[in-house]
């Protein structure tokens, strides 16, 4: 075995199967009981600031018509991926689909699965019931973010152990892997904050400039909307007392990478905590700071609908209307019918962004 | 002179057959062959119950060409005299029938000699026929003469032989076969669900033999011929028996021609029109005074018309019929009580429905034993079972579910919509006591069908359960490291136990 610590999501799937044969042997239909992750099931915690399930759970029952095959499917899931983690192997849930699509039989027209859309729902399920992430059933999921700054990280993988310093990342970064738990640890950082910056392009300005190095900040783009990777380390880096920073458009798609990252969402809400970080501030780019730096006047865009739509639709989120400052930007949208790109920052010229980023930090001036 | 009435006749009995090609059941080519299936056969039907034999027919249909098709028809009935030949298969008009008050099959045109007469019309050609009677076998051509509306006989031939019964056999051309429920598969299929004492085999135009065999080995009480209640004859039914009375008087021709007249119902109705001298001879009745003494009839109190003359198929024998011709799940059969309508015509109404096995929605209807097959909109009995809310008694789908509703109407009188005779008419009492009878009947399917149901929804989930198991007990098995056989076992007792029977 790989991981040298013990594996509770092991131990939860074998748990699983010996409380399955206690009912079997008491003559009982085997069950699993989990939350429901519908939207009936989702609120928004405000004390806690993020969006999570309630507490209305579901049995699932072998022994119920309508539950039967998708009780064997999440079942079979749940044995595969048991097998993965005892080989110590990863693999995509495409590829955890492939290992399932077989037959049933010879004399049966039917198999395991059909599609794969039928094993996404079953993985949620089972990670609700389980309280494991899918990551620690050794399923992996798409990277996509990028990390340069003050950290060393360690990583234990493929029966080798590396140490990674952010600073010698170059000018691509480090990639952000999908799983930042199992195996992986943060072994130091000196970093005051942590900067999310929507867009490559912006990072790899910031990151040519050492804006992390003068700074002393991680720098992290999640290249749009982030990853579970991404979104996972940003929640450990908050854990460790980093103020988290974002950087986005000045637009609906730009806010809404924002609160998904600080609330999470509807789809994620069955992973709660472990996906949202509600410390996070968004720095801008702002409506106000239209009128802050007069040049941008010039660089606006032309609202479309759907950001006018989008805004209208935010200020009534529950978590959005209680705050004040957020209101008065969107209704700043709503009524100017503008939007502003964070790379309209380098119009003066390309050093800005830095500057701009650092004043906002050190004033304070950031919107909730 | 002589000439002129000559071709007005031919002209007459031809335009006759044209003019009432509806009536006779000669209209369209599918209804045309149906019909002829249906002559030759409720004609050996009608041969073998009068001698008391179990009727066996064969009815073979050959394609000879395009719209043309021969017709064989065979039974082993008492056959027919030689002399008779002539005159039962080939004069129209000439039938017993027509003037008899009994329970008959609804016989639709002129018989067996429409279709020699059709057979001439169409293909030019004479019928062939075949007689066993008392030991002797006759053979002969027969066509009819249009001119003078008499059989012609030729090619005649008598042998001694065994065989008794009759073989008819007729080329006719504007035809067409049909596959369907219009055509004589379907209507063969449908008599002998009607006559579960008959057996038909039926060999079809492609070569194909079908065998509709006996379900019961009793022929049939013979129906009694009865004279009609005052109340169930209108002015024409008067007229006709006034006609062929052999009274001389109109108060004894009363007496004698209906059921229930008294000498004492006589001077009431004398009383009701004195106009008319009871004293006179019956035929110099007019429209108009046979009409008044109908209106009479409504005025006059009677005892109800005896029920004994209506001679239903009986419960056990279309339970026995359903069963053998359509194997379904469930059968129920309902067998009313003799009612009376327009207080004067007793009828009885059978019903039956058999669900489930491998068979498409139908209704099928009967009257007097003969299937109804065309004109089903128009009828009573499919107005009353479409009218059904069939969700009530367990039938999701009536159209899609496989369901025969069979409704037999019997009676001396059968109050055919039009001269067709293939739809009952919408009257409110029949149709009253049709919808009891489906009721009835349906009642009893509900129970079962819900019955059925429940446990084929059992059976069901038992197989999707079994179909799971061994995947899941491999599961489970690894994820808690006990062995498979073990879970598989326990948990095909768990769905046994709760799915089993």
């Amino acid at each position: 075995m790989v991981s040298e610590k013990p594996n509770t999501a092991l131990e939860k799937l074998r748990l699983l199967g010996k409380r399955m044969v206690e009912e079997i042997n008491r003559g009982e239909s085997p069950t699993f009981e989990t939350y429901l992750h519908s939207k009936g099931n989702i609120v928004f915690d405000e004390n806690l600031g993020y969006l999570k399930l309630g507490d209305k759970k579901e049995v699932r029952k072998f022994l119920n018509i309508a539950q039967s095959r998708t009780f064997m499917q999440t079942i079979a899931i749940a044995n595969k991926t048991r097998s993965f983690i005892e080989q110590g192997l990863h693999t995509s849930i495409r590829g955890l689909y492939y290992q399932l699509k077989f037959s049933l039989g010879e004399d049966v027209d039917e198999s395991l699965f059909e599609e794969q859309s039928e094993s996404n729902a079953l993985i949620e399920d089972l990670e609700v019931a389980l309280g494991v992430k899918r990551e620690d059933l050794n399923l992996t999921t798409d990277r996509k973010g990028v990390l340069a700054g003050p950290i060393v990280i360690r990583d234990r993988f493929a029966g080798e152990e590396v140490l990674i310093d952010g600073r010698k990342q170059g000018r691509s970064g480090w990639m952000i892997p999908s799983d930042v738990d199992n195996g992986m640890e943060i072994v130091k950082t000196d970093a005051k904050y942590v900067l999310v910056v929507e867009k490559d392009a912006l990072w790899q300005r910031l990151n040519e400039d050492r804006f992390w190095e003068k700074e002393k900040a991680i720098l992290i783009t999640p290249k749009g909307q982030s990853s579970r990777g991404t979104r996972r380390l940003l929640r450990k880096f908050a854990d460790l007392g980093l103020p988290i920073y974002v950087f986005t458009d000045c637009d609906a798609w730009g806010w809404y990478i924002y609160w998904t990252m600080k609330t999470g969402s509807m789809n994620l809400a069955y992973l709660g905590r472990d996906f949202s970080i509600p410390e996070a501030r968004f720095i801008g780019v702002t409506m106000s700071d239209i009128k802050r730096y007069e040049f941008l006047e010039k660089l606006t865009i032309k609202a479309k609908e759907i950001d006018i739509k989008r805004a209208i639709e935010m200020m009534e989120y529950p978590w959005i209307k209680v705050h004040k400052q957020w209101v008065e930007e969107l209704k700043m949208v709503v009524k100017t019918k503008k939007k502003l790109e964070q790379d309209a920052l380098q119009g003066q010229r390309l050093t800005f962004v830095g500057e701009y980023i650092k004043e906002k930090i050190e004033k304070g001036e950031f919107l909730p | 002179m002589g000439e002129m009435t000559e071709n007005f006749r031919e002209y007459s009995i031809t335009e006759f057959f044209k003019k009432n090609a509806q009536m006779l059941g000669f209209s369209g080519k599918i209804r045309s062959l149906t019909t002829i299936v249906h002559e030759y056969t409720t004609n050996s039907l009608d041969a073998c119950e009068e001698a008391g034999i179990l009727p066996d027919i064969k009815i073979k249909i050959e394609e000879t060409g395009e719209e043309r098709y021969a017709v064989m028809a065979q039974d082993n009935g008492p056959g027919i005299p030689p002399s008779l030949v002539g005159k039962a298969l080939g004069q129209m008009l000439t039938g017993t029938k027509f003037h008899r008050y009994m329970q008959q099959r609804g016989q639709q045109g002129i018989g067996a000699a429409g279709c020699t007469m059709y057979a001439l019309l169409t293909t030019g050609k004479p019928i062939h026929v075949i007689s066993g009677h008392k030991g002797k076998i006759f053979e002969c051509d027969l066509t009819v003469d249009l001119k003078t509306n008499e059989p012609i006989v030729t090619n005649s031939s008598e042998r001694e032989g065994d065989f008794s019964g009759l073989i008819v056999k007729g080329e006719f051309a504007n035809v067409k076969y049909d596959k369907g429920q219009y055509g004589p598969y379907e209507y063969l299929k449908r008599t002998a669900l009607a006559n579960p004492h008959a057996q038909i085999e039926f060999t079809d135009p492609e070569g194909n033999v079908f065998l509709f065999p006996r379900s019961v080995e009793k022929v049939p009480e013979k129906p009694k011929e009865v004279l009609p209640h005052p109340l169930g004859v209108d002015t024409h039914d008067m007229l006709e028996r006034a006609k062929t009375s052999e009274s001389t008087r109109i108060s004894s021709f009363l007496q004698t021609s209906f059921s229930r007249v008294s000498a004492e119902k006589v001077k009431e109705l004398q009383a009701l029109v004195p106009e008319i001298d009871f004293k006179r001879n019956p035929k110099t009745l007019t429209w108009e005074e046979a009409e008044k003494i109908v209106k009479a009839f409504r005025q006059v109190k009677w005892i109800a018309p005896a029920t004994d003359s209506v001679i239903p198929i009986g419960k056990e024998q279309i339970e026995k019929s359903l069963k053998n011709i359509i194997n379904p799940e469930i059968i129920a059969v309902v067998e009313r009580p003799p009612k009376v309508y327009k207080g004067g015509i007793p009828y009885i109404v059978e019903v039956g429905i058999a669900y489930g096995g491998n068979q498409k929605s139908s209704i099928m209807r009967f009257a007097n034993r003969a299937p109804l097959m065309f004109d089903a909109s128009a009828c009573a009995i499919t107005e009353v079972i479409k009218n059904i809310d069939w969700k009530r008694y367990g039938v999701k789908d009536f159209e899609n579910e496989p369901i025969t509703v069979f409704v037999n109407f019997s009676s001396v009188y059968v109050p055919y919509i039009s001269a067709g005779k293939q739809a009952i008419a919408n009257d409110e009492e029949i149709m009253g006591e049709i919808k009891n009878a489906v009721f009835e009947a349906a009642r009893q399917i509900e129970r079962h069908i819900s019955g059925k149901i429940r446990e084929r929804e059992r059976e069901t989930k038992k197989q999707i359960f079994l179909k799971y198991i061994n995947q899941l007990s491999a599961d489970i098995a690894e994820l808690s490291g006990t062995k498979k056989e073990l879970i598989e076992k326990k948990l095909m007792e768990i769905v046994e136990g709760k799915y089993g029977k």
